[in-house]
C-alpha cells in the first residue's frame, strides 16, 4: 500500500514546471498562426483522414526533436522516453490551443465537433513543435546571457553595477519587453484578424483575455523554470517584484500593441475608445507573450 | 518507516510517479482526440451541403429601418463556402428592395445568424429570404 503513495509537492511542482515550460515554447512558436484566419477556415472543412495525417506528421517531428533535445531534458533521450515526451507535447499543444481558441471565440459551445477538431489539429501542429523546441529556444537566450556575463572582469563589474541599479534594471526589462512585443505582434497588427476577433468578443471575454495575458506572461518569466528565473526572483526594487514587473510589462505591451495598430491604420483617432480598448487587448495577448520572451533574452 | 528510508522512496517516486501520471493524463487527451476524429470520420455523411434559411426572430424597427433577422444552417455533411443569401421584398410582383449577404464558411450542422435591413415595412409586402448559391471548398 505504501508503494503507491502520491508524489510529493516538490515533484509535482517540477512536473508542472516542465509542462508550463513546454506551453511557453508553444505560445512563442504557435501564437502567430493562432491569429491567422485562413487556418480557422481551413480547419473548418479539413477532412478527418487529413487530421490524422497532420497528427502523425506532428508526432514524427516532435519525436525527432525530443530525441535530441525536447521540452523536458536537455540531453538526448532514449526512444521510449522521447515517445512519451512526444505524447505529452501533443497533449500540452492540444490543451493550450483549445484554451486560446475558446478565448478568441473561434470555438464555442455551438461550434460543430468536426470544425472544432479541425481547428485544434491544424493550430496544434506549430504549437506542439514549439513545445518540443521550448528548451532550445529559450535556453539559447540563457547561454547568450551567460556568455555575456563571463566575458571579462571589467565587463562583469559593469553588469554587476547595472544589476544593482534598480532603475537601469527596470528600464532594461521594459525595453526588452517592448522589443519582444514588437517582434511577435508586428506581423499580426496589420492583418484583418484583430478587428475580426474584436468584433466577436464581449466585455467578459476581453476580461478573460486580459487575465490570460497576465497569467501566460507571469508563467513564462517566473514559473516555467527558464534561464534567468532565479536571478529575477532575487531582484529587489519597486519594479522588480514579479507581480509588479508582470503588470508593468503588460502595460508596455498594450501601449506597443496600440501604437502598432495605429501605425497600420487599424485604429484611428476618430475611433471610439471602446474600439481602441478591444483591439489593443486582442493584440495585447501576442504582444505580451513576445514581451515575456524579450525579458528572458536580456 | 517512511523516515527511515527517505532516499529510496524519493528516488522511486521520482522515476515512476509524476512522469507516469503526466504520461497517463497526456495519453487520455491524445487518445480522446484521435477517438473523436475517428468518430466524426465514421459518422459524417458524404452528403453535399443542404442549406436551410429560417426566420426565428420577429422583425424589429429601429430609427425608421426594418431589421429582419435570419438563421442559416447547413444540414448536409460537407462544408459550404461563400454561401450567398438573398433577401427580397416585393409588392404586387414588383421588387421594392433587394439585399444580399455572403457567409464565408458553413460547416456541417453549423449555424450562422444575420439580418437584412429594409427601409420599407416588410410586413406590408411579400418577403423572401433564400439561399442563392454556394461553392465547395
Amino acid at each position: 500500500m505504501r508503494q503507491i503513495q502520491l508524489p510529493t509537492r516538490q515533484e509535482w511542482s517540477a512536473e508542472i514546471q516542465d509542462w508550463l515550460r513546454g506551453a511557453a515554447g508553444g505560445f512563442l512558436f504557435g501564437i502567430p498562426l493562432l491569429y491567422t484566419m485562413e487556418v480557422w477556415w481551413i480547419g473548418s472543412y479539413v477532412e478527418p483522414p487529413l487530421m490524422l495525417v497532420v497528427l502523425a506528421i506532428t508526432s514524427s517531428i516532435v519525436f525527432l526533436l525530443n530525441r535530441t533535445d525536447g521540452f523536458r531534458q536537455s540531453s538526448p533521450d532514449s526512444s521510449q522516453q522521447a515517445a512519451m515526451d512526444s505524447l505529452e507535447a501533443i497533449a500540452i499543444g492540444v490543451l493550450s490551443v483549445t484554451a486560446i481558441l475558446f478565448l478568441l471565440r473561434e470555438i464555442d459551445a455551438t461550434t460543430p465537433l468536426s470544425e472544432a477538431l479541425g481547428k485544434i489539429v491544424l493550430e496544434g501542429m506549430p504549437f506542439t513543435i514549439g513545445v518540443a523546441l521550448a528548451r532550445s529556444i529559450l535556453s539559447g537566450m540563457r547561454d547568450q546571457r551567460g556568455d555575456a556575463e563571463s566575458d571579462s572582469s571589467g565587463k562583469a563589474e559593469k553588469i554587476h553595477h547595472l544589476a544593482n541599479n534598480h532603475h537601469n534594471a527596470a528600464l532594461a526589462d521594459l525595453g526588452a519587453t517592448l522589443v519582444g512585443a514588437i517582434f511577435i505582434a508586428f506581423s499580426i497588427a496589420p492583418t484583418d484578424e484583430v478587428p475580426l476577433l474584436a468584433a466577436a468578443s464581449s466585455p467578459s471575454w476581453l476580461l478573460s483575455i486580459l487575465i490570460a495575458s497576465l497569467l501566460i506572461s507571469y508563467c513564462i518569466v517566473f514559473v516555467a523554470g527558464f534561464t534567468t528565473q532565479e536571478h529575477r526572483l532575487q531582484q529587489q526594487g519597486a519594479f522588480q517584484h514579479p507581480l509588479v514587473e508582470t503588470v508593468m510589462a503588460y502595460l508596455v505591451s498594450l501601449i506597443a500593441a496600440a501604437l502598432m495598430l495605429w501605425i497600420f491604420h487599424r485604429l484611428s483617432l476618430a475611433d471610439p475608445w471602446t474600439v481602441w480598448l478591444e483591439r489593443t487587448l486582442i493584440l495585447g495577448l501576442p504582444a505580451t507573450i513576445g514581451g515575456a520572451a524579450g525579458r528572458l533574452a536580456i | 518507516m517512511k523516515s527511515s528510508k527517505p532516499g529510496i522512496y524519493r528516488s522511486r517516486r521520482k522515476s515512476i510517479s509524476t512522469e507516469t501520471i503526466a504520461f497517463m493524463f497526456a495519453s487520455i487527451i491524445v487518445i480522446g482526440l484521435i477517438s473523436l476524429i475517428c468518430y466524426i470520420w465514421a459518422t459524417q455523411g458524404d452528403q453535399p451541403p443542404i442549406l436551410m434559411v429560417s426566420r426565428t426572430q420577429p422583425i424589429r424597427q429601429e430609427q425608421g429601418q426594418y431589421y429582419v433577422p435570419f438563421t442559416l444552417k447547413n444540414l448536409g455533411g460537407r462544408t459550404a463556402e461563400s454561401v450567398q443569401v438573398i433577401g427580397e421584398l416585393k409588392h404586387n410582383e414588383r421588387t421594392l428592395e433587394l439585399g444580399e449577404q455572403q457567409i464565408d464558411f458553413l460547416s456541417s450542422h453549423e449555424e450562422e445568424e444575420g439580418a437584412f435591413i429594409f427601409s420599407q415595412d416588410p410586413r406590408r409586402g411579400e418577403l423572401t429570404i433564400r439561399v442563392a448559391s454556394y461553392k465547395l471548398p
